[in-house]
């Protein structure tokens, strides 16, 4: 067993590793990082998770619901640390999966994996608590400024790979398994329920907007650019036809004004502290909401973005969907704006008191041309033609979303309850 | 009522300008408890009948006030009056207007249960250094430098419910605004701790339409809901722990500042003085100006259904802890759904705006200049850009 296996063993007790072999790893896991790009490609089938926030338990049943690393390819959008009592736990053990396996798991940044926020959040009191010094607080925020900030996932099915679930309810049990673009499991691995693909995803938990799609602009123009999906030189990806979901975009908050094309954001210097404003810091920083344009954000730092926005820089880089973690919702995930972006959320019963379900989102690969990331081939729009007249926007790739419950608490390590504030009338 | 009161309302305005009473020195050594009755809270109903509202500016003839004076961070100090039925209010404010009435900010600062007007003084005087123009109306509450009285009997009413509170504070900006002949009240952010934070939010949700269109936003400092209504059942023995009496000002100033009550030499200099009134028993030793025992009544009510308000009020909302984060629940979750804005300050106590005032003004700064709608320009939409026959 190496030095490596051994502090996975010890994490995934939930027993912090010493501060020496924190520094070798954040070291270690450094040298990674710097080699990724701002965006990493990532190849379906993968498993993307939101918001973990350090609650260490829930994390455990993360992987019990969605599988094992190295078995599941795994993408992390960001908030590993802070407000839970087990950050240093969750965030080291994911570090050295991530040095273990690193084609197996993908660490993105989010907003909290920042030098100040850390210090009022939590994550650097549970370091000094635990360790005595800050020292492995500033190891992991060293590691924090080389975190990607996105991630594009390549090669996600338009159908979702069947599994062999019962279902939870089994009066449901003859529901067609065809052409389902969105299932719904629980955490024993039930179907909960499935949603075929010309319903669009008329669920209750997906928040349809009304917005009609922009006019289409370049259905009739000649393609002027000409390359794999996310690339300054996409044009469309659709290549084959009834193959693709269309490439994915994972980021922590959302878009930036700043940002027109994913290009954009390979072109960012992000070895650095998240910034106060500026692309970088609306890339961890901004929501989604039902609005036209773009607006303040009522946190104080990044924008408000509407659904002409996402439909806009979804066909400029040819994406099916953007995923994004950043905010709680209470069923685990939500999607908006036709499905044309998602927020994931994995921490169940955030800081121990909100009451609300987790959930990950699984994508296939794409099973009808074993995986490979379909690239144009000067074949333009011929999608186009297969898919509805009156859209031009890509169908998005099968979604199956597992959603869990907190896992049972046990209270070690869970600072003593703080005072009360001695005065405050 | 206070000797100054009574003297500025009796007076005739504006004539008498070198009949206005001088600016209180603040006592520094060994004062007589003589000199502390401007601070003292007595009701004299002859007044009512005086002119209703009486403005106090320092006038350069008189000798100079010690540097804590109120003089020092606010340019005029305001008597208002109104009378409801039976009810008198005489309302005592600061207020630095702001130079541009249209462009404003007006930052309305309402001070916690116990404190004063004074508890934003070191705050305004940040304020003015990052936002020249901007204004600043501090309110007291009834009790705290406001009376409230039965107008025949010239009893104080003893009702600190909180819509009473709310709506002595919607006086309070309703009389300034007619006193300084504001058209309408320049672009505003609320700002209160405390109790004053449950006061604001109230004025933020419901009495919003008094700002017009003006209401930018509100601030909170350092009160949740959750924790507060947790932290009740301590009050009454923190109360009973602190000392009822002091022997002088520095004696008060230095028991704020070592048991850590507020944690800034010039903010307890500038607020303590006014948080005192001479005992009545005439030994020249200084009580609370506050009897917050006589308030336990409505404590829970102050607080009960504020996160909710919190979340639901006009404008951008931005809360301000101090230590760590205590949010309860309801806004847990409104923080993770990104509804409004958060800021702890680990090195700070209760007393905000008194412990961290240059920290406490940036952010407010920052908050008003973020959020300053005439200066707002954000990025067009996609369908105005297509409508401009640009490529998206």
């Amino acid at each position: 067993m190496s030095d490596l296996d051994k502090a996975i063993a010890q994490l995934r007790a939930c027993r912090p590793i010493p501060e020496i072999q924190v520094r070798e790893l954040c070291y270690k896991a450094r040298e990674l990082l710097i080699e990724e790009g701002n965006v990493v490609s990532v190849d379906a089938p993968v498993t993307i998770c939101g918001d973990i926030h350090g609650q260490f338990h829930d994390l455990m049943e993360l992987f019990r619901v969605g599988g094992d690393v190295p078995d599941t390819n795994y993408l992390f959008m960001g908030d590993f640390v802070d407000r839970g009592f087990y950050s240093l736990e969750s965030f080291l053990l994911l570090l050295c999966l991530k040095v273990r396996y690193p084609d197996r798991i993908t660490l993105i940044r989010g907003n909290h994996e920042s030098r100040q926020i850390t210090t009022v959040y939590g994550f650097y009191d549970e370091c000094l608590r635990k360790y005595g010094s800050a020292n492995v607080w500033r190891y992991c925020c060293d590691v924090f400024d080389y975190l990607a900030l996105g991630a594009l996932v390549m090669g996600a099915g338009h159908d979702l790979a069947p599994i062999d679930a019962p279902f939870a309810d089994p009066s449901q049990s003859n529901t067609d398994a065809d052409d389902v673009e969105i299932e719904l499991l629980n955490s024993q691995g039930q179907i909960l329920s499935r949603f075929p693909r010309n319903r669009g995803g008329t669920q209750d938990t997906s928040q349809l907007s009304n917005t009609p799609s922009s006019p289409s602009q370049t259905k009739e123009q000649t393609p002027s650019r000409n390359g794999a999906p996310g690339t300054g030189a996409t044009s469309t990806s659709g290549g084959s036809a009834n193959n693709s979901g269309g490439a994915v975009l994972c980021v922590h908050g959302g878009l930036s004004p700043l940002i027109d094309s994913i290009d954009k954001i390979r072109l960012l210097d992000r070895k650095q502290e998240v910034p106060h404003e500026g692309a970088m810091c609306d890339l961890l920083w901004s929501d989604p909401d039902e609005i036209d344009g773009w607006g303040l954000s009522p946190r104080g730092a990044g924008f408000l973005f509407g659904a002409d926005i996402v439909d806009c820089f979804n066909r400029k880089n040819d994406l099916s969907l953007i995923c994004r973690a950043h905010q709680l919702v209470m069923e685990g995930f939500k999607e908006m704006f036709s499905s044309t972006i998602v927020t994931v959320w994995s921490a169940p019963n955030y800081c121990y008191r909100c009451g609300n379900v987790a959930a990950i989102l699984e994508l296939s690969e794409d099973g009808a041309n074993a995986g490979y990331a379909p690239r144009s081939n000067g074949d333009m729009n011929r999608s186009n033609g297969v898919q509805s007249e009156k859209e031009d926007k890509r169908p998005g790739p099968g979604r199956r979303y597992r959603v869990f419950d907190a896992a049972p608490q046990d209270s070690r390590g869970m600072p003593a309850k703080k005072p009360v504030a001695d005065y405050f009338l | 009522m206070s000797d100054l009161f009574r003297q500025s309302v009796n007076t005739p305005q504006p004539q008498n300008q070198n009949l206005r009473p001088k600016p209180t020195p603040i006592p520094t050594q060994g004062r007589s408890s003589s000199e502390y009755d401007d601070y003292s809270s007595s009701s004299d109903s002859s007044a009512s009948s005086a002119a209703s509202v009486a403005t106090v500016r320092p006038s350069s003839r008189e000798h100079e006030a010690p540097p804590t004076h109120w003089t020092n961070y606010f340019e005029q100090e305001l008597f208002l009056e109104r009378t409801e039925g039976e009810q008198v209010g005489r309302y005592h404010v600061y207020l630095t207007p702001p130079t541009d009435l249209k462009k404003g900010p007006l930052f309305i600062c309402h001070h916690g249960a116990g404190a004063s007007g004074m508890s934003f003084a070191m705050f305004a005087q940040e304020i003015r250094k990052k936002l020249p123009e901007a204004g600043i109306l501090s309110l007291e509450a009834r009790a705290h430098g406001s009376t409230i009285a039965n107008a025949t009997s010239g009893e104080s009413i003893i009702d600190f419910s909180l819509e009473a509170l709310v709506s002595d504070a919607v006086s309070m900006i309703q009389l300034t605004a007619s006193n300084q002949s504001w058209s309408t009240i320049p672009p505003t952010v609320l700002i209160g701790h405390s109790l004053g934070g449950a006061i604001m939010t109230t004025l933020a949700t419901t009495h919003f339409r008094i700002f017009g269109p003006s209401l930018i936003g509100y601030c909170v400092i350092d009160v949740v809901e959750g924790s507060a209504l947790e932290a009740l059942s301590h009050m009454k023995t923190y109360l009973s722990s602190r000392p009822s009496i002091f022997s002088s000002v520095e004696d008060a100033v230095t028991w704020h500042v070592r048991s850590r009550t507020i944690r800034d030499q010039r903010s307890a200099e500038a607020s303590v003085p006014s948080l005192l009134i001479s005992s009545p028993t005439g030994n020249g030793k200084l009580i609370w100006k506050t009897d917050l025992m006589s308030t336990s009544p409505w404590w829970d009510q102050w607080f009960q259904g504020m996160s909710q308000k919190f979340l639901t009020g006009r404008g951008a909302k931005l809360l301000i802890l101090a230590g760590t984060d205590r949010l309860d629940k309801e806004l847990m979750i409104g923080q993770m759904q990104g509804k409004f804005q958060l800021t702890v300050i680990p090195e700070a106590g209760h007393f905000v705006q008194e412990d961290v005032p240059e920290k406490t003004a940036g952010l407010l700064s920052e908050f008003f200049r973020r959020n300053d709608r005439s200066q707002m320009v954000l990025p067009p939409k996609v369908g105005d850009l297509i409508k401009q026959g640009k490529k998206v």
